[in-house]
């Protein structure tokens, strides 16, 4: 075991930092808090890509063939985690990096590589994700938007729901029905959102402006060589993307950043007194480095080939745990944050609640900690 | 960073492992509170398994494994102060080791017995003593480590003075402290999950209900997380990470033990199940160096001052 970061992997997170100092507007912090999914963000986020894609640093983790570094996964996760901290400027084109890409370039088919891949390593490409439904969010396979095969095309009718970036985005990933089989019956379009048939509803948000929406599909066509991977395999298509998913965000490190803020600012406001302040901000802090630990886990078991499965899940919930204690420390101690006083704690706030229903809600991710790591029998269906 | 174990790492745990294997599944009939080995005890003195860190190649890290891992054993083992705080007084020290905080020092304290090294941590200095038969006596108590009562104040005792720093010692105390917990919390949360994998009720076994299911997945998070905290401490020897580690351990007692025995349902009340045997070891760690609140303001001090 060897816990030490590599003098490579320092200069790496530096260089990022510096970027980051010089890039970012000086009112930035009170910016982000458009939220990533807003159309002020969005827009901002098309620049800065494309800028952090010219210095190389928006996918080095992809293959050298397809415009990375080829860097291994602790760059993702330095990369991952400046980001993050500094309130994600690439918007929702963290998840292209994150996880449609390398979806894609394992399973999309050359010509779908081809249009798709060069719009994400150049920093102007925005994606939604097209999963829940209104009868199926945990419960993903029951989803109910149908494909129906109609010779060259499939034609789609259906709704998803909670889907994030929908109304910026330009291409949907959309899992729909193809068959009755629950899993098996299961395909995967790559959709362009300006296909006729798409409608786009915002719903208001905790989270922050433009974040979620409704998208409806009325009788929308599309070509058969949209569909990625065979039809019906969607099932680990998607399996792959959520590992890569819940591993993409390292929320405990927002947590722990937020935290450190909330520290200085009670310190500056001569409230960083007692005993009770300094306990309650230290159980933040064990949970958040537990959880940072846990990820860098599965980071390192990445690092070495190996496959990672549901010990992805452990790291997630840990996470959660530190992202609600370190929100909780924040409105029992610094309730101005939920007002305009500390735009970076607010943001840190807005977006913390997601931590435990995104990518898996985080009783699915116990459930897969209970069968999958401690082996339990499984609840009867 | 890479967090896989190293070839002599694996080399030891599994010479470890075979050692202990025969120690794994002890009967329990007729046994106390506590149950100890000599033979086990002097067959990992022989064999240098709590030597591990005097030896730099291997270090703090291998040690805390090895702590980790022996913790798991039903067998409550003198090897945390051993293996992690002893390398700061030499190997000279007779075992086993009792750690004691000045001020503290009346309370019953693990494996206290005549001729065991008592290494008393004070404000400004660190002084030891080989505890005498007249200083010492056994007691009876819950939790299932052998323990013992200093019969004489540390501060009358005419011991060593150490030029150890008494922040080193409580940082290596810190890391044993996790590192036998997150052991300890590996063994009965495996007992646990054993036995409502075999317990049936109202048809089922007790495992497929989700209100069982939810929290004992979320001690396996804490387990894990544990567990990391208390390497990465080991091999940075930081006291920041190490007060973290600990917190996280004394916590996790708050948060898990009740839960194991409450799946036990009845049988978590018997002497017939291990599961005690691992858990009221947690019990007795949980109030080491203040505690949790302890462990929290020297881990805030140590992050933010």
């Amino acid at each position: 075991m060897h816990f030490e970061w590599t003098d490579e992997e320092v200069a790496f997170r530096q260089r990022l930092r510096a970027f980051l100092a010089a890039t970012l507007p000086d009112d930035w912090e009170r910016f982000s808090q458009h939220g990533p999914a807003s159309p002020a963000l969005t827009e901002y986020a098309r620049d800065f890509c494309g800028t952090l894609a010219r210095e190389g640093m928006l996918t080095p983790h992809w293959p050298k063939e397809i415009g990375g570094d080829g860097l291994d996964p602790w760059h993702q996760t330095i990369l991952a985690e400046e980001m993050w901290v500094a309130g994600e400027p690439r918007g929702g084109q963290y998840m292209n990096v994150n996880w449609i890409g390398p979806t894609l370039i394992r399973y999309g088919s050359p010509a779908q590589r081809e249009q798709y891949l060069p719009p994400i390593v150049e920093g102007r490409a925005l994606w939604c994700q097209g999963f829940s439904e209104p009868g199926a969010g945990s419960d993903l396979a029951s989803l109910r938007t149908r494909a129906v095969l109609d010779g060259d095309n499939y034609r789609v009718t259906g709704q998803k729901i909670w889907t994030s970036y929908a109304g910026l985005a330009d291409t949907c990933f959309l899992v729909c029905r193809t068959s009755d089989d629950r899993k098996r019956g299961i395909s995967i379009l790559l959709v362009p959102m300006d296909t006729p048939g798409i409608t786009v509803r915002q719903i208001p948000s905790l989270i922050g402006e433009g974040d979620i929406h409704e998208v409806f599909f009325d009788d929308m066509v599309v070509p058969v060589g949209a569909r990625l991977g065979e039809e019906g395999e969607a099932w680990s298509i998607i399996a792959y993307s959520l590992t890569n998913e819940r591993l993409g965000i390292p929320r405990y490190a927002l947590a722990r950043a937020a935290l450190d803020r909330a520290v200085e600012l009670l310190r500056g406001q001569g409230d960083w007194v007692g005993e009770a302040i300094r306990i309650e901000a230290a159980q933040c802090l064990a949970l958040c480095e537990a959880a940072r630990m846990a990820s860098y886990a599965i980071v390192s078991a990445r690092a070495r080939g190996e496959a990672v499965g549901a010990e992805s899940s452990s790291a997630r919930f840990a996470t959660i745990m530190a992202e609600r204690r370190v929100a909780e420390f924040v409105v029992e101690y610094l309730p101005d944050a939920l007002a305009d006083a500390h735009p970076y704690l607010k943001m840190h706030h807005q977006r913390g609640i997601v931590a435990g229903i995104a990518a898996g809600a985080a009783e699915i991710q116990l459930n897969i900690i209970a069968s999958d790591v401690l082996k339990l029998p499984r609840e009867p269906r | 960073m890479d967090l896989a174990l190293t070839a002599d790492q694996i080399a030891i745990l599994d010479a470890l492992d075979s050692l202990a294997k025969s120690y794994a599944s002890p009967t329990l009939h007729d046994t106390s509170l506590a149950l100890v080995s000599e033979t086990l005890d002097r067959e990992l003195a022989e064999n240098g398994f709590l030597d591990v860190a005097f030896d730099p190649d291997l270090g703090v890290v291998t040690a805390a494994l090895v702590v980790e891992r022996l913790a798991r054993l039903p067998f409550a083992v003198e090897a945390a102060a051993s293996a992690l705080v002893r390398p700061l007084f030499g190997p000279e020290r007779a075992r086993p080791v009792c750690l004691v905080e000045a001020g503290r020092a009346s309370r019953p304290i693990r494996f206290l017995a005549a001729g065991a090294t008592v290494i008393v941590v004070g404000q400004d200095r660190v002084t030891s003593f080989v505890a005498q038969a007249d200083q010492v006596r056994s007691e009876e108590t819950l939790f299932a480590y052998p323990m013992g009562r200093l019969l004489v104040d540390p501060a009358t005792v005419a011991g060593t003075a150490h030029d150890v720093s008494p922040d080193d010692v409580k940082t290596r105390w810190r890391i044993a402290i996790a590192a036998e917990a997150a052991g300890l919390l590996a063994a009965a949360l495996g007992s646990v999950t054993a036995y409502v994998t075999d317990r049936q009720q109202f048809g089922r076994p007790l495992a497929t209900f989700q209100a069982l299911r939810h929290r004992l997945a979320e001690a396996q998070v804490r387990t894990n997380g544990l567990y990391w905290l208390a390497m990465k401490a080991a091999a940075t020897l930081d006291p920041g990470d190490a007060a973290l580690a600990a917190l996280h351990a004394q916590e996790s007692v708050r948060t898990c033990v009740y839960d194991f025995h409450q799946f036990l349902g009845a049988m978590g009340m018997t002497l017939e199940h291990p599961l005690h045997l691992w858990t009221y070891r947690l019990k007795a760690l949980a109030s080491d160096l203040d505690g949790r609140g302890g462990q929290a303001l020297a881990a805030a001090e140590a992050a933010w001052g």
